[in-house]
């Protein structure tokens, strides 16, 4: 059997503020086997993001472990940082930002190989090539800099920046928020193919379902710091368990009017509480359209449920669920 | 529009290359005394006339802008690496470090830089110090006032950069902090650094001057612009030019660091901003152009 | 009563910057009835803001603008107002809203006194019944507390709050047109979710005109009576928000909904790329924008500049519908003869 991608357990990243203590991940149990191209949806406040990052060693751990390859993540970034670089890399949310202004994308695509001392000039020209040839830019972008590029090709610099390194894990965070809409089609497809060509395991935070749904294996849903539920992707949108996960796929538009018009739509009210005082028992007590007594004083585990994944629903066993 | 820089940077450029080549450039020895030859006015002989004591004057100019040079040159460049390393250092490594950095840049910062040289060269005075010659003792009184400033230039560029996205990438790429810091942050401070050095330098050759004019400086017989000031205030009123040719030679050399200053900063303003109304018009015909060329290709 | 209550013809808007004169939109006409709502669909670059906004004298800071065209509120040209004019016109007749609702909300004021004196200023109301407006516009919003939440600055409330606080404020001073520029972009699923909701409601009842720009095609489903389609400045298709998202005719408007993936259907969807990029509008080349992305190009489509045709009617309440194409590959396969 072979040790999965990540392995977080009773993860916990907690931030004194001003304000108090911002629970941002509190309790988070997290499995993605290797090869597996898997989701992390949620809202804000859930945490997706901090989760993504504390994986990946951006941000420090308050409580619990993460195991990547079998390995203590802390460990071994402690150890060998550059090791583990070439092991594990990471895509911002912003393009533009995540690269330095002054550097052509020739340079900034070099330098991961500088760092770490891999070839000579002549190999590192070759290598550059072949990454342009993975995410189909032509080699014409090398001497230019990232704000003359649109926001899909500087989007592609980065994923070519990130897998110079060869990394078999790549952690995401909203990769394509800041894309237009028919450029989001060209980069999700693009990370399937790499998944495919390359092996990769890759963990995409992202809060556009639909693509979700279209690309990830399986997915975890956030709510307030804590997964709500966890599966394969199909299975799990097509009966979800948890009443928030329901309500979330709900939320999401049909692109045809007239089914939009006909389909029953659950609300919500209200905005999700925030971090800093998150609702006694289950969290999303505040919420629920089908809150029971037990809900406000008991906070759920994750357990097993109909589609095959886990939910932490009081209401929600292997056989019956909630179903708003 | 490449090549007005350059030609802002040519009067800064004649005084350092007058300073770098003085001894080719000089008639006459300029501490060789004359007294036959007092108070001349210009002649083919002494092209600026002498001074009182029958040196050359011309000579004393060419060797007063050397003096400036070399002390220009060793307190910015020494002022320049204390203040960026400790500045950066400070904004880099943050913490209670920093805290103790930021208490000296600021109190090295709450005084005129020249008042601290002074100060200090009045520490200098004493027996300890009475090895080094005045000249180097105001070397380091000007390096020790004058490095502050931009220890807090790089501190605030150091923290800016450390803010963006950036840098966090390059950490998860697996380069260290040595690596962040020369390939990407001291870049951003040299850049910022350079700017301002280049304006100081005026301000720097004129408290040198000032510092001489005072006594504090060089020593006579070496040639010095404010040295010169001094000794040509007697005979102000009936030979003027002791005094006019040092001080439009100081004038001449601070003004064209400054514009130096200008067009180093102005080259960091986006172009756009500068204007573009011809290469608009160029664009326009160009498009233009190539319409017309589609067109007849097709039909 | 089918005049339309907004009227935009032949529209031309210049942008000029110091470095780059962009022609932003290049004669677009569209209009919108009372009741209705139009979406005007494009991505970063289409024009759309640009379009709506700028009539309106709303244009973003730095950029010289020259306006063509008419376009005619209630009647009225406002492109031939002054900007004191066109400012009291625009309180009263239109009410915006925007992406981040900190544009539309003053920070260092309560949020209830800005509606209030929207209220007072634009529908005449004294300053007593400007507040009762005020607490009964924020509780129908859907602001929970509205008297508690009159007196709060907007710093206290929370991203949805004040996506709502806004519309509140858009409608303070009861206008006839609501325009919404990419009202749910920046939010969450289900705050969207009820945004759209409270829009439609709004409209429902008050009976206003309602303009959504956006590039989310799920908006233009949940609320769009009729859409077009913005590409590079010009229109390329519009019609019933039925026709253009389930019978789309224009390539770039095919290959838009291809790239969207249909969350709730069995078949693969989204996966379609659009190839290549948009038009660099500063050096644009004659003939049809997406000519150079588009998989049905002829050779013609490089010279000559495509117009809007009609394709087909839909009948619906408020009268009929044209579905219009500015494509003449897709006229002609349609039998329709386009000529320049």
């Amino acid at each position: 059997m072979e040790a999965p991608a990540i392995d977080a357990r009773g993860l916990k990243v907690h931030f004194k503020t001003g304000a108090g203590l911002v629970r941002a991940v509190d309790g988070v149990d997290l499995t993605v086997a290797k090869g597996a191209f898997h989701g992390i949806v949620g809202e804000s406040g859930c945490g997706k993001t901090t989760l993504a990052r504390a994986i990946i060693g951006l941000q420090s751990i308050t409580q619990g472990q993460v195991h990547i390859n079998g390995r203590d993540r802390a460990e071994w970034q402690a150890q060998d940082r550059k090791g583990f670089a070439r092991a594990v890399q990471f895509i911002f949310q912003d393009p533009l930002g995540s690269m330095s202004r002054r550097q052509t994308v020739g340079q900034t695509l070099e330098e991961p190989l500088l760092i770490h001392g891999l070839g000579n000039a002549t190999e590192r020209r070759a290598r550059l090539a072949e990454l342009l040839d993975l995410v189909a830019l032509p080699a014409t972008v090398l001497d230019r800099i990232p704000r003359s590029l649109s926001g899909g090709q500087r989007q592609r610099v980065a994923i070519a920046r990130a897998l110079a390194l060869n990394p078999s894990l790549l952690i995401c965070d909203e990769p394509l928020s800041a894309l237009d809409v028919s450029v989001r089609a060209q980069i999700v497809n693009l990370f399937a193919r790499l998944q495919a060509q390359l092996g990769l395991t890759i963990v995409i935070v992202a809060h556009d379902l639909a693509i979700v749904r279209e690309v990830c294996s399986s997915v975890t849903v956030m709510y307030l710091g804590r997964v709500a539920e966890q599966g394969v992707t199909r299975p799990l949108f097509a009966d979800p368990a948890h009443p928030y996960t329901q309500a979330l796929l709900s939320a999401v538009p049909s692109p045809d009017p007239r089914v939009e018009a006909n389909r029953p739509r659950i609300l919500l009210a209200g905005d999700p509480p925030s971090p800093l005082n998150p609702p006694a028992g289950c969290r999303f007590s505040t919420r629920c359209p089908v809150v029971e007594p037990q809900c406000r004083v008991t906070e759920p585990q994750l357990r097993a449920v109909s589609h095959g994944g886990q939910a932490a629903c009081l209401l929600a066993t292997a056989d019956r669920h909630v179903v708003i | 529009m490449k090549n007005w820089p350059w030609l802002i940077l040519t009067p800064a450029l004649i005084f350092v290359l007058i300073g770098v080549f003085a001894p080719l450039l000089m008639t006459h020895n300029p501490s060789t005394q004359d007294y036959s030859a007092v108070l001349a006015p210009s002649s083919w002989s002494n092209w600026l006339g002498t001074d009182y004591l029958g040196r050359d004057m011309y000579s004393r100019i060419i060797g007063g802008a050397r003096t400036s040079l070399v002390a220009m040159v060793f307190v910015l460049v020494a002022a320049l690496v204390i203040g960026v390393v400790i500045g950066s250092f400070a904004g880099y490594v943050g913490g209670r470090t920093e805290l103790v950095l930021i208490s000296v840049i600021d109190i090295a910062l709450a005084l005129p830089s020249l008042i601290i040289a002074l100060a200090l060269i009045g520490v200098f005075s004493g027996e300890a110090w009475s090895w080094m010659s005045d000249y180097w003792k105001m070397i380091l009184a000007l390096t020790l006032a004058w490095w502050a400033n931009y220890a807090r230039m790089s501190r605030a560029v150091v923290m800016a950069e450390l803010q963006q996205p950036y840098i966090e990438a390059a950490r998860v790429m697996g380069a260290s902090h040595m690596w962040i810091f020369t390939r990407h942050i001291l870049p951003h401070v040299l850049g910022l650094v350079v700017v301002y050095a280049s304006a100081d330098a005026g301000a720097l050759v004129l408290a040198i001057a000032t510092l001489s004019f005072l006594g504090l400086g060089v020593a006579p017989p070496t040639p010095e612009w404010g040295q010169m000031l001094v000794d040509g205030m007697s005979y102000i009123e009936e030979y003027p030019s002791l005094v006019i040719i040092p001080g439009l030679a100081l004038t001449a050399v601070v003004i064209s660091f400054n514009l130096l200053g200008e067009a180093f900063a102005l080259q960091k303003v986006p172009r756009a901003v500068r204007g573009g109304l011809l290469r608009r018009k160029k664009a326009a015909r160009a498009v233009e152009e190539a319409a017309r060329a589609q067109t007849e290709a097709k039909v | 009563m089918n005049v339309p209550i907004y009227a935009v013809e032949n529209l031309v808007i210049d942008l000029y910057t110091p470095t780059v004169s962009v022609r932003a939109v290049d004669g677009a006409s569209f209009h919108v009835l009372a009741g209705e709502t139009v979406a005007i669909v494009g991505e970063s670059g289409s024009g759309k803001t640009v379009m709506t906004l700028g009539p309106l004298g709303l244009m973003p800071e730095g950029v010289a603008v020259d306006l063509h065209g008419t376009a005619k509120a209630d009647g009225r040209d406002i492109l031939r107002l002054s900007p004191p004019e066109l400012s009291a016109l625009r309180g009263g007749f239109f009410g915006v809203i925007f992406q981040d609702p900190m544009s539309a909300l003053n920070p260092m004021l309560k949020i209830g006194p800005q509606l209030a004196r929207q209220a007072q200023l634009y529908a005449g109301l004294s300053a007593e019944a400007a507040r009762r407006e005020a607490v009964s516009l924020l509780a129908r919003s859907g602001i929970p507390d509205p008297e508690d939440r009159y007196d709060r600055y907007p710093h206290e409330l929370s991203g949805g709050m004040l996506q709502r606080a806004m519309i509140a404020l858009a409608l303070a001073a009861r206008p006839r047109v609501l325009i919404a520029d990419e009202p749910t972009t920046a939010l969450d699923a289900t705050v969207q979710a009820q945004i759209l909701a409270l829009i439609r409601q709004i409209q429902k009842e008050d009976g206003i005109a309602v303009v959504l720009i956006t590039h989310d095609i799920g908006a233009v489903s949940v609320l769009a009576d009729r859409v077009i389609v913005l590409y590079a400045g010009q229109i390329a298709e519009e019609g019933t928000a039925i026709d253009v998202l389930t019978a789309p005719l224009h390539p770039y408007t095919r290959g838009l909904l291809a790239s969207v993936p249909d969350f709730r259907s069995n078949t693969a969807s989204g996966n379609r790329e659009i190839p290549g990029i948009p038009p660099n509008q500063a050096q644009l080349m004659p003939g049809c924008r997406f000519a150079d992305r588009c998989d049905l190009v002829q050779v013609s489509c490089h010279i000559h500049r495509p117009r809007l045709q009609t394709v087909g009617l839909q009948t619906v309440a408020s009268g009929e519908v044209p579905h219009r194409v500015a494509c003449p590959v897709v006229l002609a396969a349609e039998g329709i003869a386009t000529y320049d």
